[in-house]
């Protein structure tokens, strides 16, 4: 198939970056090809919002074919992608890769936290010798993320808080009553002098413009048909498409940028992964937002003999300074929340309240140097498989006595999970694996994860913060608890916020972009998700891939209006 | 606990769930929508087939692997799960609500966490049969009541697990969500947050932690 159409620019990815790249292009006026791995998806006819678990094959239950669960919205991934293997190298640490292959990448499975970066997380460097500071600060970044959460919907309140930015009025919708579960355990985290506000998440839940407004009902994890919460395939691609300026490829693969004899980017190479046939499309400019791994396969992967070790890899950056967040989970039973008045937590689906960082100025007694917030889930959500998991493991009761104690016990629980921040470190990087191909013959990546001591120290203390409220709320924790902080420790990858491959500096021998993710290499190719982040705040990158590929597009309109590209 | 000869269990699957199976199954007959007759497996090769990674979300198919469950493991299956979870009021037993299927899909599935608990709960369920199927009433309820404290270690393992699924089968329909009270899933134009009666218990549990 000849793509004859010229365009002005490739968008490789429809996730966050791309699908926000392409709703600022395409509206300033740039004919725009987006590429797409995996398949096209209708959020409107595909969602099974308010399906039980009773209709879905084992009730719904996590499986290899559905990792999340039979309704999560991922479609044909998760930790593996059929035909599409990746390696880590031996004698790492664990590193696990979440790859969808749908329009709108994880969007639409995603969250919706959506919190800012603060101005500290910006120059980390300078507050601590730790990590390096990025080439922008927070002022930069302000009004594209004021921009993000007025286009996005962002629900949230100013609180005041130290690097939790507050956004200015008009910018965030009404945040959502706290559950019953969440006004108990504020309280135990109140009597510990740690903060609650509330959340920052990506539904709209107030008469928005524009927008459908939450139905309060329905887990977003499956994504939302009517919109109403953030999803590229809802809010960004649709308007992008009504330019009629947004051409989607779907099942495009693309593993190559095409270099012309200037040494400028002339367009992608991709394969159909149905068909296995290869295509080459051109274009003025080439963005990549293909998520922070494949983005780097693609530049590991356009070698020529100007670039033999992949494009925009004279330096050996690319790959480099890959960051995940910190993460792990307590949870514990609360004989004070036993026998409550029934309640729904269904609300916003996203948590209504959580804990920002709150020990900026304790960090060195801490003996840890960088922080992490608490996102907490409970109470009476609809019943799963999990539901023996109320009672005791050695508990035997049938009949009328198994019926009271689990309504008793019904809403209970309460997990609190930890994410915090990963300073990136030399053991953690992609490269090309010397022989696994994948199902096209395409080398994949090859992953070396190690955290650091700030990570796992860092993460002892999440168990023992979670263990401490537990204690304060009169509850019992899981009697497995791991308290050392290097077993308890997330897999690399497994928070799902890997960035950082092709990080933005200062010049071309310390990162890949310069500040609006333009390559130092080749002028008109740019990269635009989360691979261009220098550092990985213990906030969810989500809203600040957003809010980055927003800047970075306004300025590649730029320099297209003044014929630079 | 029920004393009375147990009602020949009668799988709840749908019509359709059964079609799907026919190619397999051989000679089971759906007859309607809820009845399905098991007869002899008269040939073909069962299905090891997954959903896969992209199946239909909004209108799920039925679960595509054949079921390996015979009659009277079904049948034996059934009397457990009633005994874990009979009639009671309003709240039907968990045969009724057809938990011996679910436990047919659950051990017959082909991923790693089911092909585990296969064996555990199928042994499980062949050594009860033997005790339960053909027993009076008294020695019925003898078998039954002896799983819970069996210090026989794969007894333990077939009894917790028999029970987990069971529980997680019973209460993830609509008559479980009424059992243990759930309230949900139901569109709002708001959300108004816990009423006042709710906010007062918690308060009132937090005052006695001094909270």
């Amino acid at each position: 198939m000849a793509l004859a159409q010229p365009y002005d620019v490739i968008i490789v990815g429809s996730g966050a970056g791309g699908g926000m790249s392409a709703y600022h292009l395409t509206k300033s006026g740039l004919k725009v090809l987006m590429l797409e791995a995996g398949r096209h998806y209708d959020p409107v006819a595909e969602t099974p919002m308010f399906n039980t678990n009773a209709q879905a094959p084992l009730r719904g239950v996590g499986t290899p074919d559905k990792p999340f669960g039979f309704y999560d919205a991922t479609v044909d991934g998760g930790w593996q992608v059929p035909n599409e293997p990746y390696t880590v190298a031996e004698g790492s640490e664990p590193f696990t890769w979440w790859r969808p292959r749908m329009l709108g990448g994880r969007t639409n499975h995603w969250g919706r936290i959506s919190l800012r970066f603060g101005e500290l997380d910006f120059k980390p460097h300078s507050r601590d010798g730790l990590g390096h500071d990025w080439p922008i600060t927070y002022q930069d970044v302000a009004p594209w993320y004021d921009r993000t959460e007025k286009l996005v919907g962002v629900t949230g309140r100013a609180a005041g808080l130290f690097n939790t930015p507050d956004s200015p009025p008009g910018c965030l919708l009404e945040p959502p009553p706290p559950r019953a579960f969440e006004i108990f355990y504020a309280r135990g985290f109140a009597a510990m002098g740690i903060p609650t506000i509330p959340m920052h998440g990506a539904v709209v839940t107030q008469a928005m413009e524009g927008r459908n407004t939450c139905v309060f009902a329905t887990p977003c994890g499956r994504g939302c048909a009517i919109g109403a919460n953030f999803q590229s395939t809802t809010v960004l691609l649709p308007p992008a498409m009504a330019t009629g300026n947004l051409t989607i490829t779907t099942n495009a693969l693309v593993y190559q940028v095409d270099l012309d004899k200037a040494g400028k980017a002339k367009g992608v190479s991709y394969v159909d992964r149905v068909t296995g046939e290869h295509h080459a499309a051109t274009a003025r400019a080439v963005v990549l937002a293909a998520g922070s791994g494949e983005t780097a396969r693609i530049l590991l992967n356009s070698r020529s003999a100007g670039f033999p070790n992949g494009l925009c890899n004279t330096h050996g950056m690319v790959g480099r300074y890959l960051m995940d967040s910190v993460g792990l989970g307590v949870y514990g039973q609360f004989p004070a929340l036993e026998g409550l008045p029934p309640t729904t937590v269904d609300g916003m689906s996203v948590e209504h309240i959580y804990a920002p960082w709150w020990g900026y100025d304790k960090q060195k007694e801490l003996g840890f140097p960088r922080g992490y917030h608490v996102e907490v889930g409970g109470g009476r959500r609809m019943p799963s498989m999990g539901m023996a998991g109320l009672l005791p493991d050695d508990e035997t009761s049938v009949g009328d006595d198994l019926r009271g104690r689990l309504r008793h016990r019904y809403g209970s629980t309460i997990s609190f999970n930890g994410r915090g921040e990963m300073i990136p470190n030399d053991d953690c990087y992609c490269e090309l694996d010397p022989t696994v191909k994948d199902k096209w013959g395409i080398p994949v990546l090859r992953f070396h994860w190690k955290w650091g001591e700030s990570e796992t120290r860092q993460a002892a203390h999440m168990v023992q913060t979670f263990l401490g409220v537990i204690d304060k709320l009169g509850g019992k924790p899981d009697p497995h608890v791991e308290t050392d902080g290097k077993k308890a420790i997330s897999k690399g990858g497994e928070m799902i916020h890997e960035i950082g491959t092709a990080r933005m500096g200062h010049n071309e021998t310390d990162s890949v972009v310069n500040q609006y993710g333009q390559s130092w290499a080749v002028a008109n190719l740019f990269v635009m998700d989360g691979a261009v982040m220098v550092s990985s705040p213990d906030k969810n990158p989500t809203l600040s891939i957003l809010a980055l590929a927003w800047r970075s597009a306004d300025n590649l309109v730029t320099l297209a209006r003044q014929g630079t590209l | 606990m029920n004393e009375q000869i147990p009602q020949p269990y009668v799988s709840k699957i749908d019509r359709r769930t059964a079609l799907t199976w026919i190619g397999v199954v051989g000679a089971a007959t759906a007859v309607g929508a809820g009845v399905v007759i098991y007869g002899p497996r008269t040939g073909g090769e069962p299905s090891t087939r997954g959903y896969g990674t992209d199946p239909k979300l909004a209108k799920p198919d039925p679960a595509p692997w054949s079921r390996i469950m015979v009659p009277a493991q079904l049948q034996t299956a059934a009397i457990l799960a009633d005994f874990i979870l009979p009639a009671s009021g309003a709240a039907p037993s968990a045969s009724t609500l057809g938990v011996p299927d679910f436990i047919d899909e659950w051990v017959s599935a082909p991923y790693p966490d089911q092909l585990r608990d296969r064996p555990i709960v199928m042994n499980g369920l062949n050594a009860l049969g033997a005790r339960v199927l053909k027993a009076g009433a008294a020695g019925r309820a003898a078998a039954l009541a002896a799983l819970p404290v069996s210090s026989d270690p794969a007894t333990q393992a077939f009894w917790k697990k028999f029970r987990r699924l069971t529980i997680g089968a019973y209460y993830t329909t609509e008559a479980g969500f009424k059992d243990i009270g759930y309230i949900g899933n139901v569109a709002r134009a708001s959300d108004p947050g816990p009423s006042d009666e709710v906010k007062a218990a918690v308060e009132q549990q937090l005052q006695k932690l001094g909270l």
